[in-house]
C-alpha cells in the first residue's frame, strides 16, 4: 500500500501521513431502530470499485477529509473537506 | 583496469589469516587473488562452492563480514581491517564434516521434511541440528535499541520525475534523454561505477567513459551508486537499499517517481549438467568481471561450454590473458564435470578434457522481476528465447536487454537437461534436476506448487540463477511449452535485504516531562509509558527493595502529603459557544449543563458502547472547557473530537495543550496546608469543594487547579505553563518540607488508586468493556437526546452482562497475584486479574478482575493463581480504602 492522497489543503501526499477512518456512511438519527444501528455499526459495503472513505491527515493539516478511492487500483480519484463539497459532490455509495 | 591502482595495498582478515587487497578490490576478488577458491558450503549437501557470477546474484559467496551475515563478498568492496568468516561450516571451509551428508542424500529426498517428520517429538528432537547445519549464517547478537551499540540504519526519501533502474548503456541513455527533456532524474545503479557490462569489456571502455561522463555532467541527474531497487510499489514508490562507500550498514531510500524506466539488463544463469556446481565452474560474465575489473586470471587451462559469438569472445579474452583454452564444447556435448571438490576436467562423449577452469556461457535471462512485480506480465517469446515484459502499467517502461533487445534464442525451448542427483538447478537450496523430476511425478507439476514443494527459487538468489532452468525442467517433464508453464509470481523484496534496513534508524521518540531533570536529581527509577519516561518511584538508597520504597511513598500520601508529576496526562482545551454540545455528543455524561467551576469524570464510548477513554472535564468558563485524557489516548481523543465536529457548523476550537503545561498532583491530608502557602485561592471546602476547579496563581505562576482524587486523598491537580513547572515543583517541595512531603512515582500511584478501585482504561478495560460491566454505570446518561454509543448502551443496559469487573481481596497472607493471572473456579479458568497490588492499609493484596456475571457476587470466594497455584480471595465490590470518599471531601 503506497498510494497517495490529494489532500485539499496540503496537496498530493503519501498515504503514510494519513490515518484511515473507514468507509463513509451516514449515522442513523437518534431513535433509529436496532437494525439501522446494526447496519451502521457492523456491516461494511467493502465496495469493489470506487468507495468513499474518511481519512485524517495526521502528519499534515490535521483535518478530516473524505476521499473517493478506486479499491481495485488504490487510485484516489478525489479528496475533499466534507463541509465544502457536501451538497454538490457526493461520492458513489452515499445515500 | 580503471578501478585497480596497485600502488595502494591493504589487508583484512579471513578468519585469522590476513588477506592482501588492492584498492578497488571486492572482498571476493582479493580472496580469489590470494588463492582462496572455496567460499561457501552449500545449504543442504555442504558441497564446496566458489565464485560463479561475480555479480552479487548467486549464493556462492555469502559470508559473514564484521558480524553481518550473508554478505555477498564478490561485489562488496574490501576495506582495511574488516573481518570475514565463513558460515555454517564445521570446522572449516576446506574440510567440512557435514559434507558427509551428500553420502546420505537418499535419506533426504525432495520434501523430506514433510515425509520424515510427521511426529512432533521426532521433529522437536532433530530441529536444532537441522537449523544449525542448514541455516544461512547467524543473526547478529541480540540488539538492544537503547544501548546504542547495534548497527544503525538510515532511511531517506527522494522525490523525482524519472527513476532509471540500471547503470548500463540503456539506463545511461534513458537518463540522458530524460534529462535533455528537462526532467529531474534519479539513476539507481547496483555497481560502484556507472557503465554496467561496459565496465569489463575492454573494447567498450571508451564508450563507457563518454556515456558515464555525460550522465555525471547532465542537468538534474542524481546517481545512486551501489543501490538496488528491491520493490516497485503502487503509485511510483520504489524501495531502494544503498550501501555506503565507506562501509557500514545499508540505508533504505524511499524513491517516489512519476515515471520509472527499468533497464536492468540480463542475468547470466547456469546451464544444467552433472557437477555443474563444482568449484572452478564459472559463468562467462564472472570470468569477464574477474579479468576486466580486478585483473585476475581465474585459471591456467580452460574448457569453454557454449557456442556462437559469446564462446568466441570469451575464448579470445582468455587467450589474451594467457589462459590455455583446451576446448570449446557445445552444452549438449557435456556429460559431466569431473573432480572431487575442484573441477579437473570436462567429460564428453569423446573423452575427458583436463582443465582447472570451466567457463559456462549460460542462459541470458532478462532481469524483469521488478516489471512483473509492478503489474506487468512476462510472456514467453520463442524468437528471443526469453520471458519478456508486456502490458506494463502506464508509468513504467522497459529499456534495453530486459525487454529482449539483442536476445536471440537465449534459451532453447524447452532446454535439455540430465536427470542427475549432482546436477544442481537451484544452488541456494541444493535442489537437483532429479529432485524436480521426483516432485513433478509426485504431482507438484505446476510451477507454483513445484516451487513451494522443492523450495527451488526460494533461496537468497530469489530465482536469479534457477528460475529459467526450473521452468525448463517443468516444461519438459510435463510436456508443456515454456510459455504454458509460465513464471512464478515475483514479489518484493528481490534481491533480499536486511531487516535492519527496513526497521530503520534507532531513534525511538522519547517524551520527557518539563520536570524530568528534577526527578533525575531526586533519584527517580524510570519506566516507559508509551513514549514518555515517568518515575516509577524514587530510590532513597540503592539497596532498598521496591516494596520498601513504595511503602515509604505510600505512607507519605496517606498520612501526610505527596506530590506526583502527571505531566504525561493528555490535556486539551475546548473553546467556543458550542463546546458543551460537542462534549455532550462525544462523552457519555452531561457537560453542557456542567456549571462553570465544576469538574466531572468523563468517559468516551464508541458506537458499540465500548469504553475508549476516560479523564476529567473541567468547565473553566461558559465557553471554555479543560479536558484531561489518558496518556496513550491523547492523539486519538483529539482526532475523535475533531471527527464529530466535522459538518456540524458548530463554534468549537480544539487545542492539544499537553506539551505546553506542567502538571502535578498534590495529595494527602496536609495538601491544603502546603498549597495554601503558595496561593491566595481559598482552598477550604466551603469555597473549593471536591470536584471543583479554579484559576489563580500558585507560587506566582498562572495555574488551573482541579480538586480531584485519583489517589483517594484530598488533593489538587495543578496545571501551570511548562516554563513555570520546575519553579512550582520546587516551591511545593519546599512548602511541604515541614509536613514531610515526598514525591511519589507511578507504581505508588497505582497502589493508591487500586485501593480506591479507580479503573485505568486500557489496563482494567479492554476492547470489549462497557460501562455497565466495568461497574461504572453512572457515567452513562441515557436520557440525553443523543451521544456516541447511546443506542448500543441502551441495549446493553437491559441485556444480561457477560462479565463483570470486580474487586477482590486475597485471603492468604503474602500472596500477590501478577497482573494477568487467571481466576479459577473449581479448578477451571473463570476470569482474569487486570491489576493487583499489596495493599498497605488492608495488610493483604487487593485487585481488580473480570469474572463471569454469575460469579460476580459480593462476598463470594474465588481462587486466583499466584505463582502457578490457586490462592483464596474474596470478592468485594466496595473500595478497599475509604469507600464513602470522606477523605476526598475533608
Amino acid at each position: 500500500m503506497s498510494f497517495r492522497i490529494p489532500c485539499p489543503q496540503c496537496g498530493e501526499r503519501s498515504v503514510y501521513e494519513f490515518r484511515f477512518g473507514g468507509e463513509y456512511s451516514i449515522r442513523p438519527q437518534p431513535g433509529a431502530d436496532e437494525d439501522e444501528w446494526y447496519q451502521y455499526n457492523f456491516v461494511r459495503r467493502n465496495e469493489m470499485g470506487s468507495q468513499t472513505e474518511w481519512w485524517y491527515h495526521r502528519l499534515g493539516c490535521r483535518q478530516w477529509l473524505r476521499a473517493v478511492r478506486e479499491t481495485r487500483t488504490n487510485k484516489v480519484i478525489r479528496a475533499y473537506f466534507p463541509d465544502e463539497t457536501e451538497q454538490t459532490d457526493r461520492g458513489p455509495g452515499e445515500s | 583496469m580503471a578501478q585497480a591502482s596497485p600502488s595502494e595495498g591493504f589487508s583484512f582478515l579471513l578468519n585469522d589469516k590476513p588477506i592482501q587487497a588492492k584498492a578497488g578490490d571486492s572482498i571476493g576478488a582479493a580472496m580469489f587473488r590470494a588463492g582462496v577458491r572455496v567460499f561457501t558450503r552449500s545449504f543442504k549437501h555442504h558441497r564446496p562452492r566458489g565464485l560463479l557470477c561475480v555479480a552479487g546474484n548467486c549464493p556462492n559467496c555469502l559470508m559473514n563480514v564484521d558480524g553481518t551475515p550473508n554478505v555477498r563478498v564478490c561485489t562488496t568492496p574490501a576495506r582495511p581491517g574488516m573481518r570475514v568468516a565463513p558460515q555454517n561450516v564445521f570446522p572449516s571451509l576446506e574440510f567440512d564434516v557435514l559434507a558427509a551428508s551428500q553420502k546420505f542424500d537418499w535419506l533426504m529426498p525432495v520434501g523430506w521434511y514433510y515425509k520424515t517428520f510427521t511426529r512432533r517429538p521426532v521433529w522437536n528432537a532433530v530441529e536444532p541440528f537441522i537449523r544449525k547445519a542448514a541455516g544461512l549464517g547467524e543473526a547478529p547478537p541480540s540488539i538492544d535499541r537503547f544501548s546504542g551499540e547495534d548497527p544503525d540504519y538510515e532511511q531517506r526519501y527522494v522525490h523525482t520525475e524519472v527513476a532509471v533502474l540500471g547503470g548500463g548503456p540503456s539506463g545511461l541513455t534513458a537518463a540522458l534523454e530524460a534529462s535533455r527533456q528537462g526532467s529531474r532524474v534519479t539513476l539507481i545503479d547496483e555497481q560502484p561505477q556507472l557503465g554496467g557490462h561496459l565496465r569489463f569489456t575492454p573494447s567498450d571502455a571508451e564508450r563507457r567513459r563518454v556515456l558515464a561522463g555525460q550522465v555525471e555532467a547532465a542537468q538534474g541527474v542524481e546517481v545512486l551508486s551501489r543501490a538496488q531497487c528491491f520493490g516497485l510499489y503502487e503509485d511510483g514508490l520504489l524501495g531502494v537499499v544503498q550501501l555506503p562507500r565507506d562501509g557500514g550498514e545499508e540505508s533504505l531510500i524511499h524513491v517516489r517517481a512519476e515515471r520509472v524506466v527499468v533497464a536492468t539488463g540480463v542475468i547470466e544463469a547456469p546451464l544444467l549438467f552433472e557437477n555443474n556446481d563444482l568449484v572452478g565452474v564459472m559463468l562467462s560474465s564472472g570470468v569477464e568481471r574477474l579479468i576486466g575489473l580486478y585483473g585476475i586470471v581465474p585459471g591456467r587451462r580452460a574448457v569453454i561450454v557454449g557456442d556462437g559469438p559469446r564462446a568466441g569472445r570469451i575464448a579470445s579474452l582468455l587467450k589474451d590473458s594467457g589462459v590455455d583454452v583446451a576446448a570449446t564444447v557445445r552444452p549438449d556435448q557435456v556429460l559431466s564435470v569431473t573432480g572431487a571438490a575442484q573441477a579437473d576436467g570436462v567429460r564428453t562423449a569423446g573423452g575427458k578434457i583436463p582443465c582447472d577452469l570451466v567457463v559456462v556461457c549460460g542462459h541470458l535471462v532478462p532481469n524483469a522481476g521488478l516489471l512483473h512485480q509492478a503489474g506487468g506480465s512476462l510472456d514467453w517469446s520463442d524468437e528471443n528465447g526469453a520471458f519478456l515484459p508486456t502490458r506494463l502499467p502506464p508509468h513504467v517502461e522497459a529499456a534495453g536487454q530486459v525487454k529482449g533487445s539483442d536476445l536471440t534464442a537465449a534459451v532453447p525451448s524447452p532446454p535439455a537437461y540430465p536427470d542427475s542427483k549432482r546436477c544442481y538447478a537451484c544452488l541456494c537450496e541444493d535442489v537437483t534436476t532429479s529432485d524436480l523430476r521426483t516432485a513433478i511425478r509426485e504431482g507438484f507439476d505446476h510451477i507454483e506448487t513445484l516451487k513451494r514443494y522443492t523450495t527451488v527459487s526460494m533461496g537468497p538468489c530469489q530465482g536469479r540463477m534457477c528460475q529459467i532452468s526450473s521452468i525448463g525442467v517443468c516444461a519438459r517433464e510435463t510436456g508443456g511449452g515454456m510459455g504454458e508453464t509460465g513464471v512464478t509470481t515475483s514479489r518484493p523484496p528481490n534481491p533480499s535485504i536486511s531487516l535492519g534496513a527496513l526497521a530503520g534508524p534507532r531513534h525511538p521518540p522519547v517524551k520527557r516531562s518539563p520536570l524530568h531533570h528534577e526527578h533525575e536529581a531526586l533519584g527517580a527509577v524510570w519506566m516507559n509509558m508509551g513514549q514518555w519516561k515517568r518515575p516509577r518511584y524514587y530510590a532513597p538508597e540503592p539497596d532498598w527493595s521496591e516494596q520498601r520504597i513504595v511503602e515509604r511513598e505510600y505512607r507519605a500520601v496517606r498520612e501526610r502529603v505527596g506530590v506526583v508529576d502527571v505531566g504525561p496526562l493528555g490535556k486539551i482545551e475546548v473553546r467556543g459557544r458550542d463546546s458543551g454540545k460537542l462534549l455532550d455528543k462525544v462523552y457519555t455524561h452531561r457537560f453542557g449543563s456542567l456549571k462553570a467551576g465544576r469538574v466531572r469524570y468523563a468517559v468516551i464510548c464508541d458506537e458499540t458502547g465500548t469504553i475508549l477513554d476516560d479523564g476529567t472535564i473541567s468547565r473553566l468558563a461558559d465557553d471554555h472547557y479543560f479536558l484531561t485524557t489518558t496518556t496513550g489516548n491523547l492523539e486519538f481523543v483529539v482526532q475523535w473530537l475533531e471527527w464529530w465536529l466535522v459538518e456540524t457548523g458548530w463554534d468549537v476550537h480544539i487545542a492539544d495543550v499537553t506539551g505546553g503545561r506542567s502538571s502535578i498532583n498534590v495529595a494527602g491530608p496536609k495538601a491544603r496546608e502546603v498549597l495554601a502557602e503558595l496561593t491566595d485561592i481559598d482552598l477550604e471546602t466551603a469555597a473549593f469543594k471536591y470536584m471543583a476547579c479554579r484559576r489563580g496563581e500558585v507560587a506566582g505562576a498562572p495555574a488551573v487547579l482541579l480538586r480531584i482524587g485519583f489517589v483517594g486523598e484530598m488533593g489538587w491537580e495543578v496545571h501551570v505553563p511548562a516554563d513555570y513547572g520546575v519553579h512550582v515543583w520546587r516551591s511545593v517541595l519546599a512548602a511541604g518540607k515541614e509536613h514531610g512531603i515526598l514525591p511519589f512515582g507511578v507504581e505508588t500511584q497505582r497502589v493508591l488508586r487500586l485501593e480506591k478501585k479507580h479503573v485505568i482504561v486500557g489496563v482494567d478495560t479492554d476492547a470489549l468493556s462497557n460501562p455497565y460491566e466495568a461497574d461504572i454505570p453512572w457515567v452513562t446518561k441515557l436520557e440525553k437526546q443523543d451521544f456516541i454509543g447511546k443506542a448500543s448502551l441502551g441495549t446493553l443496559q437491559s441485556a444480561a452482562a457477560n462479565e463483570r469487573l470486580i474487586g477482590f481481596t486475597m485471603l492468604e497472607d503474602g500472596k500477590v497475584p501478577e497482573d494477568g493471572s487467571s481466576v479459577m473456579l473449581d479448578g477451571r479458568p473463570a476470569g482474569r486479574v487486570t491489576s493487583a497490588r499489596y495493599s498497605f492499609v488492608n495488610g493483604t493484596a487487593v485487585g481488580l478482575a473480570w469474572v463471569s456475571d454469575e460469579l460476580a457476587e459480593e462476598g463470594r470466594e474465588i481462587d486466583v493463581r499466584v505463582g502457578g497455584k490457586p490462592a483464596r480471595a474474596r470478592i468485594q465490590q466496595a473500595a478497599f480504602y475509604d469507600p464513602e470518599g470522606r477523605r476526598l471531601r475533608m
